[in-house]
């Protein structure tokens, strides 16, 4: 059970995704990472093994949707997310129905192949 | 005092399973998992607690009420693979959004936080191999025969 007594908003702006379908190319997370930036102070976990097919881009960066496990940000609401990358590291999440991007405060280098 | 108490406690014990869900469990109803058509998804939406148990909001899903989040409750609905959007509201609103695909099956998770005068129950995204272990003990409240 959480706690929040009103109602906060995840922050995103509105951007275009350049679907590259069937790409091909996908990460792998070597190890588990707990992403601390995310918004509302809420963690996420990015599960040991986890597989993130790369879908397209967004000018700001790379875009990967999990192939086995579920990714969300929230505050008072709950959006599904995929990850956006810049080489290695993390740079936010891309909300695939809002088609917004939501910036990490601090970008993270991801523990992959 | 003490009998005071005792049947307080009673009374709250009542009220609590009244507004729990009755019906078979998803182990005994074993629904299949997948919608039959191969160009629908199916969702899963349950509710495994009983902490809140009077609040039953309705379940909207695109604008459409779909079921209402009852404690120890589960039920499905398939639909065609797009985006969806499921609102539960008590004194605020609460949504949860996320992709279906065809053939995808996905779970929505209906849990309490503390709210200002009333509780809120919002849904949640979980991964396959959560929702199907933590719906194994809730019951079907759904309103077609599965």
């Amino acid at each position: 059970m959480s706690c929040a007594f009103d109602v906060a908003h995840v922050s995103y702006h509105p951007t275009d995704l350049l679907p590259q379908p069937q790409s091909g190319k996908f990460l792998t997370i070597k190890k588990a990472m707990k992403i601390t930036g995310a918004p509302c102070g809420y963690s996420r976990t990015l599960q040991e093994g986890s597989n993130w097919d790369l879908i397209g881009s967004i000018p700001e960066g790379n875009v990967y949707k999990p192939r086995d496990q579920v990714l969300t940000v929230e505050c008072s609401n709950v959006y599904e997310a995929y990850l956006v990358c810049v080489s290695q590291s993390l740079v936010g999440f891309y909300l695939p129905v809002e088609q917004g991007f939501v910036a990490l405060k601090k970008a993270v280098d991801l523990p992959t192949d | 005092m003490k009998r005071r108490l005792q049947f307080a406690l009673l009374i709250l014990l009542a009220v609590v399973l009244s507004a729990c869900a009755t019906g078979a469990k998803f182990t005994e109803v074993n629904p299949d998992l997948v919608s039959e058509s191969p160009n629908m998804g199916r969702i899963f939406f349950y509710r495994p607690s009983a902490i809140g148990a009077a609040l039953q909001p309705d379940v909207m899903l695109n604008d459409e009420k779909i079921g209402k989040a009852i404690s120890w409750g589960f039920f499905y609905v398939d639909r065609p693979a797009g985006n969806y959007q499921c609102v539960t509201s008590t004194e605020v609103e609460r949504k949860v959004s996320f992709i279906l695909e065809p053939g995808q099956t996905r779970y929505v998770r209906f849990t309490v936080s503390f709210g200002f005068f009333v509780g809120h129950v919002y849904g949640e995204l979980v991964d396959d191999s959560v929702g199907l272990e933590e719906i194994k003990d809730c019951k079907y409240i759904g309103q077609e025969k599965p």
